[in-house]
């Protein structure tokens, strides 16, 4: 297979924004075609979309074709939406990977965008209710939060887990986040005590535990291996990728604690990068609630199964650690707009193989990093393994 | 809450007459107390939710069969904040996964009767219908008294 890189990327500011769906899209592209020396928008011959749910929160479908209008592509070889909830934006990715690597593309764009901030917030969480199994969990008032409010409850019960070591999770992507002007919660203040004293959102996860409806958009450049150097000197190779999903339904999932499918598909993306857990030396994980984190430094064999809130309380997954887990701040820090979500991982690896990043998130020498992703009742795993030499 | 006055879009319980759906009897058999599931009469396999082919062999020559009406607490939370359209007034409602009699099975659902603070792993519970206002039926659980 032809070698793939990832050359270019930009972002919109994320938040809870004064703009549209498309304006966010406009954002980001903008800032791509600003930011990537030599990118004429005729090279690019491909275009994938990473966004969760259109219909529901930007009443839009069929929204390939109007992101390039709004970014002036004319896609000949694939244009299409991408959706996987919250893993949408890094599937984008990994099709874009595959359609360059095949030779089917030489030049692909991958946006990831959405728009979570309505007038109305119950609309935009019943959006979130029918990601799990609408008619039978999400009829309960199944979403996001008393899953992974379930998860804490039997890790803490299982391992020992505690409410200070998921805060400093928070904590600790909060600090990175402030670093980055990008993310949602840049240059505001967060403690664990403001954590911890914070409102339920399902206990045991107070409001600091939880990722933000956020507004955002991204845009990465892929090309093929004869052409990245056109674009940029230091591009991010993509090495592998990995998915895996095991179930659906609540009652059919293996562990709450034990995510078996991420355990399957670090295996899988190790193997096929023939790399192991101990040579990552940053990763940009899935941390849509902290103890998502705690149980993906598990899966992804950063520690032995049941250590993870000691490895954060450690300072294992911080500078200085064993493995910089989300120095772009995290869903914690930047907000979580499902489709941007993990395009915004990847213009962060870039960023950091460039060390165009701010000096206080910077992983120096940082050689190869992962992005993972998880969606709907961490049912599904997206993992991608880069690389910055070739 | 109103299922009848809100658009199908928006309306989370799922349609139950025959009209609609090939699973009308799990309703047919809740609406007179029994929780139902399908059972597959190939691999002997145990589904849910219910199914109209077995996801393992592929075989359609499912059964019905009862589930336990009892069970305990396996995990749980509440729904305190961002609670979707049309569950906006059930803030503090209890949620959690019922593991079924001795079968394994954990199904997740509204769990009625206690507050948040009130409720242990492993607290005992049983099946609870209830009618929505257009004239389907649903299931929840309740503490055992």
């Amino acid at each position: 297979m032809r070698k793939v890189a990832l050359v270019g990327g930009g972002l919109s500011t994320w938040g809870v924004r004064s703009a549209t769906w498309g304006e966010l899209v406009q954002e980001a592209g903008s800032q791509l075609f600003a930011t990537t020396r030599n990118l004429d928008a005729k090279s690019i011959d491909s275009l994938f979309v990473g966004a969760a749910q259109p219909e529901r929160l930007a009443f839009q479908s069929h929204v390939a074709p109007m992101v390039a209008e709004l970014l002036g592509v004319k896609p000949s070889r694939f244009i299409r939406r991408v959706e996987l909830a919250c893993a949408s934006g890094q599937t984008a990715i990994h099709d874009a990977y595959a359609a360059i690597a095949s030779g089917l593309s030489d030049v692909a764009l991958v946006v990831g965008i959405e728009k979570m901030n309505l007038p109305s917030m119950p609309e935009a969480t019943t959006a979130m209710a029918n990601v799990l199994d609408r008619a039978w969990d999400g009829v309960h008032g199944g979403t996001a939060p008393p899953f992974f409010a379930m998860v804490a409850q039997r890790h803490m019960l299982e391992y020992g887990t505690t409410a200070e070591q998921m805060a400093a999770v928070s904590v600790k992507n909060h600090r990175f986040a402030n670093s980055n002007p990008t993310a949602q919660f840049y240059s505001k203040t967060f403690s664990k005590e403001k954590l911890l004293s914070g409102p339920f959102v399902s206990p045991p996860l107070r409001i600091g535990d939880c990722s933000s409806m956020t507004d955002g958009a991204g845009a990465v450049l892929l090309v093929g291996e004869e052409l990245a150097k056109n674009y940029t000197d230091t591009p991010a190779w993509v090495v592998a990728t990995s998915q895996y999903s095991d179930f659906h339904n609540l009652a059919n999932m293996p562990s709450l604690t034990d995510w078996v499918g991420l355990r399957k598909a670090a295996h899988d993306l190790y193997a096929r990068g023939r790399t192991e857990p101990t040579q990552i030396s940053l990763a940009e994980v899935h941390d849509c609630f902290t103890i998502s984190e705690i149980v993906e430094y598990e899966g992804l064999g950063f520690c032995p199964k049941g250590e993870g809130g000691r490895f954060v309380s450690d300072g294992q997954s911080d500078l200085g650690g064993q493995v910089v887990v989300n120095p772009r701040g995290g869903l914690l820090g930047c907000g979580h707009p499902l489709g941007a979500t993990g395009v915004g991982q990847a213009v962060e690896v870039l960023g950091q193989f460039q060390s165009t990043v701010a000096g206080s998130r910077l992983v120096k020498g940082a050689t190869q990093a992962l992005t993972h992703n998880l969606s709907g009742s961490a049912n599904v795993h997206t993992l991608t393994l880069y690389r910055r030499a070739n | 809450m109103s299922s009848a006055t809100r658009p199908y879009l928006l309306d989370f319980y799922p349609l139950e007459d025959e009209k609609y759906t090939r699973i009308a009897p799990f309703f047919i058999h809740l609406r007179a107390g029994r929780l139902t599931t399908t059972k597959c009469e190939r691999d002997g396999s145990v589904h849910w939710p219910p199914r109209v082919a077995c996801p393992n062999c592929h075989g359609t020559q499912l059964a019905w069969v009862d589930l336990p009406r009892s069970g305990r607490l396996y995990a749980f939370s509440a729904l305190y904040l961002g609670l979707p359209l049309g569950m906006e007034q059930d803030a503090g409602a209890v949620v959690g996964l019922v593991e079924l009699g001795d079968t394994h099975i954990k199904i997740f659902s509204r769990i009625t009767g206690r507050k948040y603070e009130e409720i242990h792993i492993g607290d005992a519970v049983e099946l609870e219908t209830f009618d929505i206002d257009d004239g389907r039926v649903f299931y929840r659980f309740k503490f055992k008294v």
